[in-house]
């Protein structure tokens, strides 16, 4: 089967979007959940939010304060932000929309159609009347859709590349989700051991994996198994260790795949070094840092490999 | 009957011929079904039908983008929910009619870059076809296989008063609406289906595994599965969504140009995850003129440099042919008829619009004479545009025309104003006669093969000509259905 690097470049890209849009509706609904369970006074800011997605810079470019409805525009609806549900869903419909001759058919229709929801009711669903519906309905969507891809596509290249975004982004977006649990966001020293177990139950909610956890773990929802769990459980789809080991997966049967498969392995045993129960807050913050860099290296690399290939034609004319 | 079909006929005085219903405003016989069953519906449900065909264009995403002041929108697909309705009997005629032009048309275009045999023996002046810029010298001495250039063609058919079939012009350098004319079905099936119940309706979706058959029968490599690729200019093109739907209909790779190198060995390859992949056969939908920088315009940033040297050297089929548009220069088309006695020896079975060549300094003066009666096409345009109708031209335009007619005769014909036929169409909350015309494909390769109909465009401004997507013109799905002999009109 032969697959356009081009092509192949789009499907990661739509992939990525449609991952990076799911997760950020499903942060958001976990922690608008969150901040109307913890007591008046000692709620946590909104501005935690847009510091685990790395994005202060670009909503200080439109934003002043970090409040609960510039937070939420700019993370719901902003047409510029690269990390709001709206741009990543308009930018995942840019992808399907010049690489539909290799997707099956219904995945165009529902992507147009989410971006056509989402173009309606986004900007109006700011605030918290709207917000957990709209929210609802994009995971909704983009799961569908997710489903429509794994069980119509060809395991072919399209198949893996379009694996290979969603489980990036994943991995990526599941550390942030640890990242909003670990003290050093959260300015632990306003926060009791009554409201602890709140958050982690939120966040592993918000990665559908309460259940799991309870049948697994435990009833006890406690930060280092929660932290355990969510990076390692090799079983849980949502977890770290299970993105990377999907990664892999598809990595060995591309060509050329020597140097992405060395970072890759590089990442995976930096995570089962890190050990929860020795590891200060900080230290959970410092790790996912350095391990975000890793795998953005990873993402430069499967870049530089496969999509890389062609001719700059920019220069020209 | 609902009311919204009140006033039809009277709208219908016998100065056109309408497709469906007749001058005494009963349905034809091909109609009367469905002319019966639209006009059983209430308002409310006319309205709800056309509401869910425009659900599903939006849904579906067929659109198509126009350009406007340096911006490029785009579009839902305008389209009419009521069918047009053409006989089989009929349709045959017509249908032989086209696969014979096309293979004329065909025959021309290899004579002209190889012998120009019919240059010698003087069937028309050599300069009109050598110094026309359709001409392309760079494809002088090829010979494709089949001596077929011209593989897909889409002519431009219309219905004049006379209720005869007249083709206004060829397309064959990248003619588009195929996908449009396989969406309209689909939209009609969703949303009439009811319609189809008294009907046998020739199907028209085997359209992309014929075009397949006709572009892997060019492949230059004797492989089971050739590879073929869409070439296409990218998202922004007003066809793009035809590129794609084609592509994926056929199981073809959609390239663009910076997909496809030539290599050393003068073959065209593409560039994939596993590295490059030889390409046999490239269906491509960007103009000769940016196909290749190395031989035509050196500033084009969506071709391929080099893909005329594996072209001419056998190591690719392009589809269709560089230097096909030779045969649809308007100046050309007046000399059709001539081609098809003298290719095929047999006499053309389809009519060619009168055409005023205003080179000729007779046809000249009659042109300028007439200009409130004319339609004046410059020869090279495409889309409606550059156009002037006569009789509906204000008299500052005409003297426009006049003078670009002195400056420039070679660039300029005339043909009389056609009563372009009409068709009951669905405007606001009635039911409207509304101008449209037809344009069928033809695929040529070995054998030729003529979609069962095709994209019927229509002018949605009353009493409008112009039947372009690009200047108010929807489309509507169309019939070719097998004649009910024992269920005779009533």
């Amino acid at each position: 089967m032969i697959m356009l690097s081009r092509v192949a470049e789009r499907l990661y890209w739509m992939a990525r979007y449609l991952e990076r849009a799911e997760d950020t509706a499903r942060l958001t609904q976990a922690y608008s959940h969150l901040v109307m369970d913890i007591p008046a006074g000692s709620e946590p800011g909104w501005d935690i939010l847009v510091r685990i997605l790395d994005a202060q810079i670009p909503f200080g470019e439109n934003h002043r304060t970090y409040d609960e409805q510039n937070v939420l525009t700019f993370l719901i609806a902003d047409e510029d932000n690269p990390g709001s549900v709206h741009f990543c869903i308009r930018a995942a419909r840019e992808n399907v929309r010049t690489t539909r001759d290799v997707l099956p058919e219904e995945v165009w229709e529902h992507v147009n159609e989410l971006y056509l929801f989402s173009q309606e009711s986004a900007a109006k669903s700011v605030g918290r009347r709207h917000r957990h519906q709209f929210l609802e309905q994009v995971i909704n969507r983009c799961q569908m859709i997710n489903g429509l891809l794994m069980t119509t596509l060809c395991r072919d290249h399209a198949y893996r590349f379009i694996k290979l975004g969603h489980l990036l982004e994943r991995a990526d977006m599941t550390t942030r989700v640890i990242d909003v649990g670990a003290g050093a966001l959260l300015g632990h020293e306003r926060l009791n051991k009554a409201v602890d177990p709140l958050i982690w139950a939120c966040l592993l909610q918000s990665l559908s994996a309460m259940g799991t956890y309870r049948r697994t773990i435990g009833p006890l929802v406690e930060a280092n198994a929660v932290v355990e769990f969510v990076f390692r459980e090799r079983s849980l789809p949502r977890s770290v260790r299970f993105c990377l080991d999907g990664i892999r997966q598809e990595l060995v049967p591309l060509k050329n795949h020597a140097e992405a498969l060395k970072v890759l392995d590089r990442s995976r045993r930096s995570l089962s070094r890190f050990n929860p129960d020795t590891a200060r807050r900080e230290d959970l913050h410092d790790f996912i840092d350095r391990f975000q860099l890793e795998l953005n290296t990873l993402g430069n690399v499967i870049v530089s490999t496969w999509f890389m290939p062609r001719v700059d034609t920019s220069g020209k004319g | 009957m609902n009311k919204s079909w009140n006033s039809y006929h009277s709208h219908n005085g016998g100065d056109y011929f309408d497709e469906l219903i007749t001058a005494t405003g009963t349905p034809r016989p091909e109609a009367r079904h469905a002319v019966r069953l639209l006009q059983d519906l209430s308002s409310t449900e006319m309205a709800a039908r056309r509401g869910a065909a425009e659900l599903a264009i939006r849904e579906m995403g067929i659109s198509f983008t126009i350009y406007s002041e340096g911006k490029n929108i785009d579009r839902a697909w305008p389209f009419d929910i009521i069918p047009r309705i053409i006989s089989d009997r009929e349709w045959q005629q017509v249908s032989r009619g086209l696969a014979q032009r096309t293979r004329a048309l065909n025959c021309f275009i290899d004579d002209i870059y190889n012998r120009q045999k019919i240059l010698a023996d003087g069937l028309l002046p050599a300069e009109i076809v050598l110094e026309s810029g359709n001409y392309k010298p760079q494809c002088a001495g090829v010979s494709p296989r089949y001596g077929a250039w011209a593989h897909i063609c889409g002519t431009d058919l219309v219905r004049d008063k006379d209720g005869r079939f007249y083709v206004l012009e060829d397309n064959l350098r990248v003619p588009s609406g195929v996908s449009y004319m396989l969406e309209n079905r689909e939209i009609t099936k969703r949303v009439l289906p009811e319609l189809f119940k008294n009907y046998s309706i020739l199907p028209v979706d085997d359209y992309p595994s014929r075009l397949y058959s006709t572009l892997a029968s060019l492949s230059p490599r004797d492989q089971r599965r050739p590879c073929i690729v869409v070439l296409t200019p990218g998202i922004f093109n007003s066809a793009y969504f035809e590129h794609a739907y084609l592509a994926q209909g056929m199981g073809a790779e959609l390239v663009e140009g910076s997909d496809l190198f030539v290599d050393a060995d003068d073959c065209l390859y593409m560039r994939t995850v596993d590295g490059p992949e030889r390409v046999d056969v490239v269906y491509r939908r960007i103009d000769d003129d940016f196909l290749d920088p190395e031989a035509f315009r050196e500033d084009s940033t969506l071709g391929i440099p080099g893909i005329m040297r594996a072209w001419k050297k056998g190591n690719v089929a392009i589809a269709n042919a560089p230097g096909s548009g030779v045969a649809d220069d308007k100046v050309v088309y007046a000399f059709v008829p001539e081609m098809i006695r003298y290719y095929l020896k047999e006499e053309p079975s389809l009519a060619s619009v009168k055409t005023y060549l205003c080179m000729n300094q007779p046809d000249r003066d009659y042109v300028l004479a007439n200009l409130d009666k004319l339609v004046v096409k410059p020869a090279n345009e495409s889309g409606g545009y550059g156009l002037m109708v006569g009789p509906h031209a204000t008299a500052a335009r005409r003297a426009e025309f006049a003078r670009l007619i002195e400056a420039n005769p070679r660039n300029y014909i005339a043909q009389p104003t056609l009563s372009l036929s009409t068709a009951p169409t669905y405007i606001d909350d009635a039911v409207e006669p509304r101008h449209l015309d037809l344009r069928p494909f033809i695929l040529q390769a070995r054998d030729s093969w003529v979609t069962p109909g095709g994209l019927t465009r229509v002018a949605l401004v009353k009493g409008s000509l112009v039947v372009n997507s690009s200047q108010g013109g929807g489309s509507k799905d169309t019939w070719i259905v097998e004649s009910l002999t024992q269920d005779s009109p009533t």
